[in-house]
């Protein structure tokens, strides 16, 4: 036999699976996440796979790929042991200062998370590396060894080192943690120069403690992890989805497990890269909604846009700022407070709004009988007829549309219209503030979001798309297979990559270029073999981080060839500034450029893991037909199952498509058409 | 027939939606650091009278409500018949827009069949704008750089060649101050380009009904959040130092009418005027008047002509925070900042859980000169630092952070790659904040020297060096802040010459505490 690889996605909610057998066949599974031990449900769900498709561990011998909740889990709970904080004296509190900025102006009772390691575990060093990389004063090994001791007593076995400049040279950091490991040589040890070395103290203070805090947690799971596959006979060893939409070997993981958080969402995003290529589209958006959140990411030439920060723990989920700063390469996602439980009220102005409040998945929205009162965007579906009460999750689950209507009356009243139409009035305001919203992080990305397909999954993703897309002036709308699991199959599809930066002390110094180049191909090239990628096979792909001097606006800019050989300055510049052009639309020819960060982006081979879809041999007719409003009348929509479509079979809109987990709805004056690869297109009549 | 609260939300929110993304196309490409790192800009959606009626999601008080009234000036110059399609105004009048030279507001009209139905405003803080430069020191407003009255900055599509010209010649960074103006242009573009494709898609000639609609509900609202409070007149005062020592009070009466549903502040028995350029005119006064109202009332509430509108404000001619021609304005912040506090006093009276005790006040801000290790010469963007913010009644003041602006501080590598300049010290001043039930936040110490061999010049700005910030209810005051050269108290409103050598060290002031410490 043999043939099989697997995808494991734990997520907060949900663990689930994709076993796919190289043939194309596909099996999944979904269970609840098991907190108490996450391999608890990974090996639950494999098991239930594997049993599945009646196949054993010494079959799987493809990929086994995992995505794993355990890093961001440990930072938002705090479950980690004490960890230290090593920094240039005089700056202890630079986790307690962060950046001065207080995030939300209008509002005076803001709060932020405490920091991942307190004052009294925070100790400064007396040394000093100038922003030139000069290192003007060297550390004092009898205070590093007196610092370890104190740093014992107090019970932290990790500790974070950042220190000031090391950005530019991480010499005096190397030391401090060679010397910390003759004291104690089990200590968990992260450097700032290893871990995020880019210019601004705070953020990377801040990302070199969680990896320092996240290390002792990370490194013994996936070693455990190693351990069991290996025990039960699987052939494969595990490879790790990390936020950047690569996937790596657990040695790599292990050493910076800030990379691998958020990397479920990235998964996601891959799928939309994955279907990119597939369908030959250059750019895409994908467009993931479920109970509490969307989350929406743009493809850019067949690939995700990546950025180099975003947060984690935010005091107030949806307010930029009120976290953590994590700055690592990561798929660059907007998350919008606005899902199937986002709730509906009307505000002391007499507006109609929607969420971010949300009803979650206990007690749910009202229709859910579950004790929830309150009117949420999928009670606003179930009433105007788009969700069928009685076929919601294929039937199991039965809504209650006389409490949905309940929960929405009182909406009405105030409003002074009927209980429909101000159902139809939550499906319109919570569509316009997720299209107002991706609108808002195309145009911070200069990117002209009009006209762009949308891939919708999700559990209401592709109830709402389609609208959505409507007010994206896009006219294009892609419902994928397997949407319950897209994210396991994301990573069972997504190439082994590894992300690379270091900062630059401005200007082009093309000596220290070439070394850095070379360090980074050094390392990323090991990290790539380690996940099973030959040397020979490895594409590296050279970047800076770019700006006009004095702008703080960097452009990530890459590269045909390692531009410190050449050392042409004018082809730089030009790169540069086609970059810049398309994003800020304008160039500037007589100022300056400078590089603040170099970077390696190594690729191993892409992978073609094609699912084969769940498809009917002949063309059918409608299931049945109910009323929706769309307009301001109801109209009679056909309904369609989804697992009886053939490919091929083309339908006007509107209508809906049912399967288990989701439902498809099509606006009027769109057509649906069914491909071989499984995929739906809803198309925009002209 | 009035429009119903789903058609008005939908198109509502596009409007704000619409005004956003022009702030974040403006963000995105502006040079002016205090712009990009610190988001010191607002941009704004008014109607063809010149009344804001959407704002974006971002911006400081001192921009957003100083852009509100300049909307009104604009369209009183130059009415909306007058206008054709490739019109763009301008103006950085103190007493008509933001309060100082360095604000910069462009305006450019949104037309649809031939007739202005909207502007779209920005207002930001430009890297330089000649005369003075940052800081107090001007004798007079003349001093502090170019006076640019309200003109048109492009006439129907074609650039005022003279203006343009003008702002060249009188500026120490032409290329910055004009990228940023082509920034404010083309992001009102942005905001155009939006209108229009609302106006398309719901079908709308204008966007009259829809104006009319907005204001009078947020008007409508305001009024009965107002209508909540005690009526009466309460007073409160607040004192602190400026630089060069002297002492400033801001006095204010608040009065509540419960019937109309309206405030009124009045700011007799302030100080008069001062000989330095921290003047405020009212348009800034007003800004942050109505910040703290409605910050600490109803921080839900939109922000636009008719939220603003029951609230009023006074102040005697001539005093601190109603400047006349031609005082110095251009560190008006310094003042400002602390317009808030007799406000939240006073409120205290009548809402005690939203106000906060007083706190550090206004950012200090610094600027220096110099010649670097290679002897050439450089002039420093402008940084700033914050002191500890005053304690809320239920939760401890945030160390380090500002109230009411709360701008973010460029870091410390950020400046030492920048310039040679040397931090040994940005750490939090323990105790610094009062004590309380809860805590004001603290103040932080910050020391530097410059890696030169020439002398430097330092611009600082930094205040409350004597009087620290009350506490509230029993709170103790916050430490008063110190600003020492080479281990000496020094403060003095002009620019300093230092010497190779010297260290400076700030202490900034902690926040009041609030409440008795059990």
């Amino acid at each position: 036999m043999g043939g099989y690889a697997f995808a494991v996605d734990i997520g907060g909610t949900f663990t689930d699976i994709v076993l796919r057998h190289n043939d194309g066949r596909t099996w999944v599974d979904k269970t609840l996440t098991t907190y108490g031990d996450l391999l608890d449900g990974f090996f639950i769900a494999v098991e239930a796979a594997m049993e599945k498709a009646g196949a054993t561990p010494a079959d799987v011998d493809d990929v086994i790929v995992h995505a794993t909740t355990v890093v961001t889990n440990a930072v938002l709970t705090r479950s980690g042991q004490p960890t230290a904080l090593f920094v240039t004296e005089g700056f202890k509190d630079v986790l307690f200062i962060r950046d001065e900025h207080r995030y939300d102006m209008f509002d005076p009772q803001i709060e932020f998370a405490d920091p991942i390691v307190p004052r009294d575990l925070t100790w400064g060093v007396a040394e000093r590396t100038l922003a030139n990389g000069t290192v003007s004063m060297n550390i004092d090994e009898v205070q590093i060894r007196q610092f370890s001791a104190e740093m014992r007593e107090k019970g932290a076995e990790a500790v974070g080192i950042c220190l000031l400049n090391a950005y530019a040279n991480g010499t005096n950091e190397q030391r401090v943690r060679d010397i910390l490991l003759q004291e104690w040589p089990e200590l968990y040890v992260s450097i700032s120069s290893e871990v995020a070395p880019q210019i601004r103290e705070y953020p990377r203070a801040a990302t070199t403690a969680l990896n320092a805090y996240t290390r002792p947690i990370t490194e013994p799971y996936l070693t455990r992890l190693s351990k069991e596959l290996e025990t039960r006979g699987f052939a494969s060893r595990p490879l790790i989805m990390m936020s950047n939409g690569g996937v790596l070997g657990t040695e790599t993981a292990s050493r910076f497990p800030v990379r691998m958080m958020e990397s479920g969402p990235a998964a996601g995003a891959l799928v939309a890269s994955y279907y990119a290529e597939r369908l030959g589209l250059d750019r895409l958006m994908s467009f993931d909604m479920g109970g509490t959140t969307a989350k929406a990411c743009l493809i850019e030439d067949r690939k995700p846009l990546v950025t180099g920060l975003f947060e984690v723990d935010r005091m107030y989920r949806f307010k930029s700022g009120s976290g953590m700063p994590v700055i690592i390469p990561a798929i660059d996602m907007i998350e919008i407070g606005a899902g199937g439980g986002s709730l509906a009220s009307v505000d002391s102005l007499g507006l109609l709004k929607v969420g971010p409040r949300s009803a979650g998945s206990e007690p749910g929205p009202a229709c859910y009988g579950r004790g929830g009162e309150n009117p949420a965007v999928t009670d606003a579906d179930v009433v105007i007829g788009i969700l069928d009460a009685d076929n919601f999750l294929g039937g199991e689950m039965q809504l209650d549309k006389v409490a949905a209507e309940g929960a929405i009356k009182p909406l009405a009243d105030r409003l002074k219209t009927s209980v429909p139409q101000t159902a139809r009035g939550i499906f319109q305001v919570v569509n316009e503030s997720m299209a107002a919203a991706a609108r808002a992080h195309a145009t911070d990305r200069g990117i002209d979001y009009r006209g762009m397909p949308v891939l919708a999954f999700g559990g209401a993703g592709p109830v709402h798309a389609c609208h959505v897309a409507e007010l994206l002036e896009s006219t294009t709308v892609i419902y994928p297979p397997l949407a319950s699991v897209l994210s396991a199959f994301g990573t069972l599809v997504t190439p082994v990559r590894f992300d690379l930066a270091r900062g630059s002390a401005g200007g082009i110094d093309w000596e220290t270029a070439g070394k850095t180049y070379a360090d980074m191909i050094a390392e990323a090239g090991i990290a790539l073999e380690a996940a099973g990628a030959p040397a020979d096979v490895i594409r590296f792909v050279y970047g800076a981080d770019m700006r006009y001097a004095g702008q703080q606006n960097e452009v990530t800019v890459e590269f045909a060839t390692d531009p410190s050989t050449g050392r042409d300055v004018d082809a730089m510049r030009e790169a540069f500034e086609t970059a810049y052009e398309a994003q800020y639309g304008l160039r500037l020819p007589d100022m300056p450029i400078e590089v603040v960060a170099w970077r390696i982006s190594a690729h191993g081979p892409a992978v073609e893991r094609h699912g084969t879809p769940e498809l009917s041999d002949a063309a059918t007719a409608p299931k049945g037909h109910r009323d929706v409003l769309i307009g301001d009348a109801p109209e009679s929509v056909a309904v369609y199952d989804r697992p009886a479509l053939a490919a091929g079979q083309q339908i006007p809109g509107p209508v809906i498509i049912e399967e288990r987990e989701t439902t498809i709805f099509i606006l009027p004056g769109w057509d649906a058409s069914v491909a071989d690869n499984g995929c739906i297109t809803a198309e925009r009549r002209e | 027939m009035a429009m119903d609260g789903i058609e008005l939300e939908i198109l509502w929110s596009n409007l704000v939606s619409a005004a956003s993304e022009q702030a974040r196309a403006l963000q995105r490409i502006a040079f002016s650091p205090v712009v990009r790192e610190a988001g010191d800009l607002a941009c704004a959606l008014l109607d063809r009278k010149g009344r804001m009626i959407a704002q974006a999601v971002t911006g400081t008080p001192g921009h957003i409500n100083t852009l509100a009234a300049a909307g009104e000036h604009f369209v009183e110059k130059f009415p909306p018949e007058s206008l054709v399609e490739g019109d763009i105004l301008i103006t950085n009048d103190p007493w008509l827009s933001a309060g100082h030279f360095f604000d910069i507001s462009v305006v450019t009209p949104v037309f649809r069949n031939g007739k202005v139905i909207a502007f779209f405003g920005s207002t930001i803080h430009h890297t330089d704008i000649g005369g003075y430069g940052v800081g107090a020191g001007a004798r007079d407003v003349h001093e502090e750089g170019l006076w640019i009255p309200r003109a048109k900055l492009y006439e129907a599509g074609e650039p005022n060649e003279l203006l343009f010209d003008m702002v060249r010649h009188n500026v120490r960074t032409p290329d910055e101050v004009l990228g940023d103006l082509a920034a404010q242009v083309s992001s009102g573009r942005v905001g155009s380009e939006r209108m229009q494709l609302l106006c398309d898609r719901h079908g709308l000639d204008d966007i009259d009904e829809l104006s009319e609609e907005i204001i009078a509900r947020s008007e409508a609202a305001t009024r009965d959040s107002i209508r909540k409070l005690k009526g009466g007149t309460y007073h409160g005062e607040s004192r602190f130092d400026i630089p060069g020592g002297q002492e400033i009070l801001l006095k204010c009466a608040l009065t509540i009418d419960v019937d109309e549903g309206s405030v009124h502040v009045d700011f007799a028995g302030s100080s008069g005027s001062s000989p330095h350029g921290v003047n405020v005119v009212l348009n800034y006064t007003h800004a942050y008047s109505t910040f703290a109202l409605r910050s600490t009332l109803d921080p839900d509430l939109p922000n636009n002509f008719g939220s603003l509108k029951p609230i009023t404000v006074s102040a005697p001619e001539g005093c601190i925070v109603n400047a006349k021609y031609p005082s110095p304005v251009a560190a008006r912040h310094v003042v400002g900042m602390y317009v808030p506090m007799p406000i939240l006093k006073a409120l205290y009276q009548v809402a005690p859980k939203q106000v906060l005790a007083e706190g550090a006040g206004a950012v200090w801000t610094f600027q220096v000169q110099g010649k670097d290790e290679q002897g050439e010469p450089f002039t420093s963007a402008m940084f700033n630092y914050s002191g500890g913010m005053g304690a809320r009644r239920e939760k401890p003041g945030l160390g380090a952070t500002c109230y009411p602006t709360g701008v973010a501080a460029v870091p410390v590598e950020v400046l030492e790659a920048a310039m040679p300049i040397e931090f040994t010290q940005k750490e939090l001043i323990d105790g610094s904040g009062g004590d309380g039930a809860a805590r004001g936040g603290d103040g932080q110490v910050i020391a530097f020297h410059l890696r030169t061999e020439d002398d430097w010049l330092l611009n600082a700005v930094p205040s409350r060096l004597k009087v620290g910030a009350e506490g509230f209810e029993g709170g103790e005051d916050g430490q008063a802040g110190r600003f020492m050269i080479n281990g000496k108290d020094a403060a003095q409103a002009n620019k300093m010459v230092m010497q190779p050598g010297d260290k400076v060290v700030l202490e900034t002031p902690g926040g009041g505490g609030y409440g008795k410490l059990k």
